[in-house]
């Protein structure tokens, strides 16, 4: 039953970091010096979605509070600095992309889109470093509590966060080069050809350092699943490169997907049967087991929203379904 | 500073922030759904420019209570790990159910709704704002049932230490349930139908065009608004009862209090156990406005033969009466609250045996940071959502027909045609 409870939740999370990761990529493309009219077409690219983006990490909480709350509470008190990082950056890019074109001005205008793209940055750094810092281990005490955050400003977990800022500018252009009407993704699809190496290599730069923190040797449980995963990570990523360089935007989507999901899956699979792993006692590390709600809310929870999950996803295809195609003059514009 | 009370002053500075936009989200999208029923069944353009008009105005406000909704969502495990490792196993599922039940849908049909305009079939269109609607009061009513709990713990029991649930049915008939969850939606309605006709005010002040649109919403607002102020009292003063009985330390002064304290203070060891004076004070305030709300009543006849419009006057007092339900929810909200302390579940878990062992400089670091970022996002919110009503309904950016730009809108036609 935990075991389910751990793959929904991470299921939701990875759901997130695949659908909000290109709304961060294509915010921190933002950045770029485009004219106005560009950066208008990359927001309504992601337009009909981008609500029911963001919403996924809300159900993944919601889904840690209910079933893992033990998890809930040390895991984001005792990464504090990254997850109100990423917060800030959730936030950032929420309230950007959706009040950037109520002003008339383009001055303003300009102005929200950095905001957006600073957002983006942040959520991208910190969701990295949250994903670092469950891999090199907490200081979590025998009476259940972490203390402390500099245990979190590793080299480890700054490669993470710039992995995870490579992946998504490569999986934003991607979705561009799908989205954008065929006479602009031209150009986006060379700009996402050229970022993919540069995720490889931030990728590549992460590994290394993982290697090289005793936290993260300590922590694996199953290093050969890490390794395995891993390989099917640079395999996404060269997977991407290909289908772009052969004009198939929808499989690159696809690949570079699977590149933003699979560090969930490497996560989670390495550290089982833990969920949270002690740095200064062993016997303190938390299972998966030990961090979910006792069986009458598991029960509870599985006859109430289980048999809604498919509802959920039903409508989330549905409002895919409805928008898919490049944006075209038919789609009214606006964010 | 301890970390205790940076931890309070950011959970009360997050919450009041997140509910001053969720009471105008459930009071609009409530008639929201009515102009555009009403446009779908007599096929009267009125309706749906009405509902643009509105809806570009629920669709800003919308943004901040996202904003500050995720702030509240992550504060519980960053700030109060305690109440997740405690009482997580009861507290949790109410609130992992609104998320997948009620915020998964609404935003899912929220955006497709915003860009369905002209897209989707109008039936298709009407029924995603009637979903948007029904999920958000599920998500009220949820949260409501999370915080019904923490003020009148029920139907679990405590093993190593721990809460576990036992009898789920009973979160849902706890008697400091029902008649919040009701007093809460009026309220929401209150706030929406007095916001409605005070906007609408200001364009009949002003003698800005349509003034027939606004003398529409300007009716609709002052009906809704004069039909919740009732249920606001009748719900506010069926609170007491329950509420009395739940929480005797609430107001206080009664033999039930002191035997509550008395037998708190065998197990838990002695402590004030008195809620502070703060929480009575504004529940004396948010009545008296409730009272002063009760007026709304006199402006109704004044609606036969447009006499509210013809006076002025009372166009103006419907203006100035506008900040008057956002100070009371407040205050509401603040009674509520602080009156349970120094518990975050009553009678079960002390406020300080919640908090997380987070160090205070880190507290404090979050407390202004937080509230510097929300604050200013909230006002240039308001700011916009000011903008946008004096804007006028004559062509609001929601539901503009794709081949239908206003000249000042540099818009990328090109791009987007290509
Ligand atoms: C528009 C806003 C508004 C107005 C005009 C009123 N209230 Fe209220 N009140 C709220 C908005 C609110 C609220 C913010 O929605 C609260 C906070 C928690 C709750 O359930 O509702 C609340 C709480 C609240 C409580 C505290 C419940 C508790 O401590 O658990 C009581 C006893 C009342 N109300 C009673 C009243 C009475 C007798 C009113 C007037 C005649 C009144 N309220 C007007
Ligand atoms: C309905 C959902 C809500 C839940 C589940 C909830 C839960 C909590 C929790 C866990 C705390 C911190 C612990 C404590 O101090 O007791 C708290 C404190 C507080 N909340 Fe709420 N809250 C809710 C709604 C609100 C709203 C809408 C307001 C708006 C004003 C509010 C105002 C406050 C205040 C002022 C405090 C600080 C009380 C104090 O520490 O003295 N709450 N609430
Ligand atoms: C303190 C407890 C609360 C928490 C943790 C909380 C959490 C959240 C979150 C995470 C969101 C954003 C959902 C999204 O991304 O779409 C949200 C929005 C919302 N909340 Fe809350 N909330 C709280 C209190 C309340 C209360 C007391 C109410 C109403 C009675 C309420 C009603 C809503 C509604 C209607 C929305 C959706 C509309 C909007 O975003 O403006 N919430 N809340």
């Amino acid at each position: 039953m935990e075991l389910a409870w751990y793959a929904l939740l991470g299921a939701f999370f990875a759901g997130y970091l695949v659908l909000g990761g290109y709304d961060y990529g294509i915010g921190l493309l933002l950045a770029r010096r485009t004219a106005p009219a560009d950066r208008r077409a990359t927001l309504n690219a992601a337009g009909p979605f981008f609500l029911g983006n963001e919403v996924w990490l809300v159900a993944a909480v919601g889904i840690l509070f209910g079933a893992f709350p033990t998890l809930e509470g040390e895991l984001l008190s005792g990464l504090y600095p990254a997850v109100v990082g990423a917060l800030t950056g959730v936030i950032l890019v929420t309230v950007g992309v959706q009040l950037r074109s109520r002003p008339a001005g383009a001055g303003a205008r300009s102005a929200w889109d950095r905001v957006v793209a600073v957002g983006g940055l942040l959520a991208a750094l910190g969701w990295g470093a949250v994903l670092a810092g469950l891999l090199q281990g907490v200081p979590l005490h025998a009476d259940g509590h972490v203390t402390g955050v500099t245990h979190l400003f590793t080299p480890f977990a700054a490669g993470v966060g710039l992995a995870l800022v490579a992946l998504v500018a490569a999986h934003g252009a991607t979705f561009l080069t799908l989205r954008l009407p065929a006479a602009t993704a031209v150009p986006a699809g060379r700009l996402a050809r050229r970022l993919i190496p540069v995720a490889l290599a931030a990728v590549g730069a992460a590994t290394v350092l993982g290697l090289l923190s005793e936290g993260v040797r300590a922590a694996a449980q199953r290093p050969a699943v890490g390794v395995l995963l891993l390989a099917l990570l640079v395999a996404a990523l060269v997977g991407a490169r290909v289908a772009l360089a052969r004009r198939r935007p929808g499989l690159a989507f696809a690949a570079t997907s699977a590149a933003l999901a699979l560090p969930v899956a490497l996560v989670g699979a390495i550290l089982w049967p833990y969920a949270l792993v002690s740095t200064v006692d062993p016997a303190a590390s938390l299972t998966v087991a030990d961090a979910a709600a006792s069986a009458p809310t598991l029960r509870l929870l599985g006859w109430l929203t289980v048999p809604l999950v498919p509802a959920l996803l039903g409508f989330q295809a549905m409002c895919w379904w409805v928008f898919r195609g490049r944006t075209d003059g038919r789609a009214p514009v606006y964010w | 500073m301890d970390t205790l009370l940076l931890a309070r002053l950011q959970f009360a500075t997050t919450t009041s922030l997140h509910f001053l936009f969720v009471v105008v989200t459930l009071g609009l999208v409530t008639l929201l759904v009515g102009m555009q029923t009403a446009g779908f069944l007599t096929g009267n353009p009125k309706w749906e420019r009405l509902t643009r008009f509105w809806g570009q105005l629920y669709v800003i406000n919308y943004v901040l209570g996202i904003a500050t909704g995720l702030v509240m969502e992550f504060q519980f495990g960053l700030n109060w790990s305690g109440l997740s490792r405690y009482v997580g196993n009861v507290f949790g599922a109410p609130l992992a159910i609104e998320t997948l039940v009620a915020f998964f849908l609404e935003s899912t049909f929220l955006g497709m709704w915003i860009f369905g305009w002209h897209r989707l079939r109008p039936v298709v269109h009407l029924a995603l704002l009637w979903g948007v609607a029904i999920t958000a009061y599920a998500s009220a009513f949820w949260i409501m049932v999370a915080n019904a709990w923490l003020q009148n713990p029920v139907g679990y029991q405590v093993r190593d230490g721990i809460a576990h649930l036992t009898d789920f049915s009973a979160l849902l008939t706890n008697p400091t349930f029902g008649m919040a969850f009701g007093h809460v939606v009026a309220a929401s309605l209150l706030t929406g139908g007095m916001l409605m006709a005070a906007v609408s005010a200001w364009h009949l002040l002003r003698r800005t065009p349509d003034h027939a649109l606004f003398r529409t919403s300007l009716r609709i607002g002052v009906v809704t608004a004069a039909v919740s102020i009732s249920l606001v009292q009748g719900f506010g003063f069926a609170q007491f009862g329950p509420v009395a009985t739940a929480q005797p330390t609430k107001f206080g002064g009664t033999p039930a209090a002191d035997a509550l304290v008395a037998e708190w203070t065998t197990t838990f060891g002695p402590g004030d156990y008195e809620p502070p004076a703060l929480s009575s004070v504004g529940l004396g305030f948010m009545i008296l406005i409730g009272f002063g709300l009760g007026l709304l009543w006199l402006l109704v006849p004044l609606l036969w033969r447009d006499w509210i419009i013809r006076l002025r006057f009372p166009l103006w007092l419907l203006l100035l009466a506008l900040p008057l339900p956002f100070v009371a929810v407040i205050l509401g909200w603040i009674a509520r609250e602080v009156g349970r302390q120094p518990w975050v579940a009553y009678g079960l878990l002390p406020t300080d045996r919640a908090v997380s062992g987070v160090d205070p400089g880190v507290m404090l670091a979050s407390l202004i940071g937080f509230t510097l970022l929300l604050g200013t996002l909230a006002v240039t919110n308001w700011v916009l959502l000011a903008k946008h009503a004096a804007r006028g309904a004559a062509d609001p950016p929601l539901g503009r027909r794709p081949d239908h730009r206003p000249a000042d809108d540099a818009r990328p036609e090109t791009v987007l045609a290509g």
